[in-house]
């Protein structure tokens, strides 16, 4: 039957593919058999002589520089003892090991002159737990302990050291929010499957440059295989793996003027943001109270965290970019703005202010309760008149203030790249109506004409606006960044400097504006006459907004000003919480900066007179 | 059902098969364990927890594809066949990239391998082909369409690219062809051309593919890279000797000279011979020699030739999976990412595997009644 045949040749091939298959596990069996048995010893040997340790080496990470070149973060050695207790390994039963390793830990502690930090029950859970990993002695030794113990003898066997870089910041407080800190970083997932010895992991940043800017301070791991004798010496590197280092960053930041910022807001809550209104720049961004990022390397104690996160003043935050505040009166200008602009209104226009408003059966009170009188824009600017800004306000219209407000990037994050930055609040009908599930009033407008009611803004949003008004009208997005530098010092980028928006501002109405703020500092009874400083013409405004509960009547004092009037080489934006006012609280504060950035000037002034 | 009946279809099963398969389950999530396995107190990881929930799945997934009868899928194995090369060709667009390679589809929050599932799937599709009746596999237009077949989720793996996966297609193929009576001489035709064309396939291949055959051909020349784990599986095997260090004692593993990430999965078995040695190693290759029997009986009792061609399939594509692995882990064949059947760590590949067991015990449970 050929059918019959034809099905009995297909069992056949089962049954020859089933022999097949067998033999080839005959096969790979003797294979295994040739690896684990007759040769095993050789193997064994080999694993004997495993005294190859797998390192990795991790990229030295970027340094940060201020604009002048002065190192705001860096790194140093770290050294580290480490002893392996196989190796250290006596006879008979295991006290003994723990006796001579305590012997010797005694010994190193003797030679490097720091104490010893393990117990008795350390060793003893070492040797129970991971025995065959090394065991940390003693970290972050300093380059006396290390000098002593190089000096004084060989290494014992099973001792080993190690080095590892650790993140320093050489300006201590200063800066502290822009630069941040750096943590340990999380394992690369892509190294996952690359196996080591000693993982030496790098840093990473966890907040502020470190953090923002953290794929080019970081370099590239590299790897070393390095036979260990018996004794932990290294003897050869059988292949290396160079780690790439990290580039480099120079900063806007210029650590002379940050320190100036923060001098003036010692022992107060504040803020204060020091731009360059040609380019941008950030030349300081304070925030008061501060900490001391070096807390964090290598890693912050519980305590030092608990402190941080428990003090009531926050310093852990950066106020600057990380708090939205009520701006008060500095917002006048862009109110005084957005009516010129949209011909609402011209800068002879003319309010009387008796001292209150009225709306409907509200009342609105200017700060001056005797009233201005008649005041125009310019005076209105420099008085600080609210009665005049109702008005103007409202012949404005929020939509009108809404737009000017928003093409000067309030309501929005600046894009300084900050991870905390917070965008603000820019309020108009259709916010309201989505929030406070109503429509929006004629009081709404009013409160908003003087920065009250829903509006809050970052110091550093408001140092931006100040920057705009300081150049006639191109804002800026904050440059924190000027140029990377190679790992090799060779290849530098530069970062250009990024117009946000061109305002394109009547040179007609702007002057006006600018006017006015000339007069708050440099007229008498400007009401930030007390930030005016001798030989150069500086143009500002004051603020006071309430915060907190009302019953509390908390103040927060503002100031913004530019100068000198006609180049413009800084716009700072000022901030203290828990004021009296901007004009008494601030701009004394302001003035100490402005001394500083200017004392060239007040020098030369001196030595004419 | 009544416990007559429930005891009678209980009786038709294949116990062989159902006892090696656990035996087999438990040994991997035991050594699993001990791949991952470090000291007392840190956690072993979470490998082992998942491999236990992927096992239980893996069995009621057997369990169904038991109860269906294989004859079911003679009309949804090209639909099958079409939805495995639809998921080879989204993993190439939107997959994840692990290692520089695309080989995970996240589908709905779970991370499955498509290629896993197309060798079940092109199985499914070549023993459709192949057992259909009035087939004249003498003509060579038949070895043709075979070869078509294949080639499309063979280059869709290739272009991953998981050169090991798609190469377990071609044997595949070939013991397929075998057992369905394609002539010996166009298969020894097939093989020298096959022969002819292996220097081509090396323009074809990528960098790291390239390095690794070189590595394999000469262990020394990376080893810090590539050479790193073909030297220390080998050692991990070699230094098991007879009666191996005994559970959690390999050294080779706790001091992570076998990277960690690679241990529970493709190198299992490196594990397995340097704990439990030389006995290890054999008792690992008893059990799938028993579960390869049990495959091929399934075949010769086999009521038609759709399920002695399905049987032969998973058979020979589980004895490719265990033969590839073990050899590559004892630096007979140059390393690529092939896992251990039933052993290493894995999702995708553990419910394939039990999709084809379940279907091998479908075949066997519906056998021609002697």
């Amino acid at each position: 039957m050929a059918l019959r045949d034809l099905w009995d040749d297909e069992y056949l091939r089962l049954r020859v593919m089933l022999i097949g298959m067998m033999a080839v596990f005959i096969v790979l069996a003797a294979a295994i058999w040739k690896i684990q048995v007759a040769e095993g010893k050789d193997y064994q040997r080999d694993l004997m002589k495993q005294s190859v340790r797998r390192v990795r080496i991790p990229g030295m990470r970027g340094r940060i520089f201020d604009r002048q070149g002065v190192r705001l973060a860096d790194n140093r050695p770290s050294y580290c003892i480490a002893v392996y207790l196989e190796e250290l390994r006596q006879p008979g039963r295991w006290p003994k090991t723990i006796a001579a390793v305590e012997k010797q830990l005694d010994e190193l502690s003797q030679i490097i002159g720091v104490p010893r930090r393990l117990t008795r029950e350390d060793i003893q859970m070492h040797i129970g737990k991971r025995l065959p990993l090394p065991l940390l002695a003693w970290k972050d030794l300093d380059d006396v302990a290390m000098a002593r113990l190089a000096e004084k003898t060989l290494l014992t066997p099973g001792v080993e050291v190690s080095t590892e870089a650790v993140r320093v910041y050489p300006q201590g407080k200063a800066a502290c929010h822009v630069l941040g800190y750096v943590g340990r970083a999380e394992i690369d997932k892509n190294e996952e499957d690359e196996p080591y010895h000693y993982y030496l992991p790098e840093m990473a940043g966890k907040s502020g440059v470190e953090r923002r800017f953290d794929d080019l301070l970081k370099g590239e791991a590299g790897g070393r295989l390095v036979r260990v004798d018996v004794a932990g010496f290294r003897h050869d590197d059988l292949g290396v793996r160079e780690p790439k280092n990290g580039n480099d960053l120079r900063l806007s930041i210029d650590i002379r003027v940050q320190k100036l910022a923060e001098e003036a807001l010692s022992g107060v809550r504040g803020v204060a943001v020091v731009v360059d209104p040609q380019n941008g720049d950030v030349l300081a961004m304070a925030s008061s109270p501060g900490y001391d990022p070096n807390l964090f390397i290598p890693r912050i104690s519980a305590g030092d965290w608990a402190t941080l996160t428990g003090d009531p003043s926050k310093p852990l935050i950066n106020r600057a970019a990380a708090g939205a505040y009520a701006p008060g009166s500095i917002f006048k200008p862009v109110v005084a703005m957005s009516a010129l602009e949209n011909g609402k209104s011209t800068a002879q226009q003319a309010y009387n202010c008796p001292g209150h408003f009225e709306l409907g059966r509200a009342r609105f009170r200017c700060w001056f309760t005797p009233g201005h009188g008649v005041v125009n824009l310019q005076q209105a600017l420099k008085h600080s008149c609210n009665v005049y800004f109702f008005h103007l306000g409202l012949q404005t219209g929020a939509d009108a203030i809404y737009h000017m407000s928003q093409a000067l990037g309030l309501g929005q994050k600046t894009g300084i790249g900050l991870d905390y930055e917070v965008a603000g609040t820019l309020p108009n009908d259709a916010w309201k109506r989505r929030t406070q599930n109503d429509g929006w009033r004629d009081g709404d407008t009013c409160n908003l004409s003087i920065g009250q009611g829903f509006l809050t803004v970052t110091p550093l949003q408001m140092a931006m606006v100040t920057a705009t008004l300081a150049n006639g009208g191109t804002l800026y997005r904050p440059r924190l960044l000027l140029e990377t530098i190679g790992a090799n010092g060779l290849a530098t980028q530069r970062i250009a400097p990024q117009a946000a928006n061109d305002l394109h501002w009547n040179p007609a109405h702007i002057r006006v504006v600018r006017n006015g703020m000339l007069d708050v500092v440099q007229g008498e009874r400007g009401t930030g006459r007390y930030a005016a400083i001798p030989n150069v013409q500086v143009a500002g405004k004051t603020g006071t907004a309430e915060y907190g509960r009302k019953e509390e009547g908390k103040k927060l004092g503002w100031m913004i000003v530019f100068a000198p009037f006609e180049q413009p080489r800084y716009a700072i934006a000022m901030m203290v919480e828990d004021a009296v006012s901007g004009g008494t609280t601030v701009a004394p504060l302001m003035k100490k900066v402005l001394s500083g950035l200017f004392e060239d000037a007040a020098s030369a002034g001196k030595g004419e007179g | 059902m009544t416990w007559a009946k429930l005891k009678q279809a209980l009786g038709r099963m294949d116990w062989t098969l159902i006892l090696t398969m656990l035996a087999l389950l438990v040994f991997g999530i035991t050594f699993i364990y001990s791949a991952s396995y470090r000291s007392d107190d840190i956690p072993a990881g979470s490998f082992f927890e998942k491999q236990i929930v992927w096992a239980l799945l893996g069995l009621g997934i057997f369990m169904v594809c038991t109860l269906v009868d294989y004859h079911h899928l003679r009309n949804v194995s090209w639909g099958f066949y079409a939805l495995g090369l639809v998921l080879l060709v989204l993993v190439l667009l939107v997959g994840k990239k692990v290692y520089g390679a695309y080989r995970w589809l996240n589908l709905f929050g779970i991370q499955i391998q498509p290629s896993e599932f197309a060798k079940l799937t092109t199985l499914l599709a070549l023993a459709r082909f192949l057992s259909r009746p009035g087939r004249n596999l003498d003509e060579p237009v038949v070895v043709g369409q075979v070869l078509l077949i294949v080639a499309v989720p063979f280059l869709l793996i290739l272009k991953e690219p998981d050169l090991g996966s798609a190469s377990v297609l071609i044997p595949l193929a070939f013991f397929l062809m075998y057992a369905a009576g394609v002539p010996l001489k166009t298969l020894l035709i097939l093989v020298a051309i096959g022969l002819l064309l292996m220097p081509l396939g090396w323009f074809a291949l990528g960098d790291y593919q390239k390095e690794r055959i070189l590595v394999f051909l000469d262990p020394g020349r990376d080893p810090l890279g590539a050479g790193w784990n073909n030297i220390q599986s080998e050692i991990a095997v070699g230094s098991g000797g007879f009666w191996g260090k005994g559970y959690l004692k390999g050294t080779q593993n706790l001091l992570g000279f076998l990277p960690r990430t690679v241990a529970p999965t493709d190198f299992i078995y490196s594990v397995v011979a340097e704990e439990m040695g030389f006995a290890g190693s054999v008792l690992l290759l008893a059990l799938y020699a028993a579960l390869l029997t049990a495959g091929i009986r399934a075949a010769l009792v086999a009521r038609d030739k759709m399920g002695r061609l399905l049987a032969v399939g998973v058979t020979s594509s589980l004895f490719c999976h265990v033969t590839v692995n073990m050899a590559m882990t004892i630096g007979l064949l140059p390393i690529t990412g092939i896992p251990l059947p039933l052993l290493s760590y894995g999702g995708s590949f553990m419910i394939s595997t039990m999709v084809g067991l379940g279907i091998v015990q479908s075949v066997y449970v519906r056998r021609f009644r002697r």
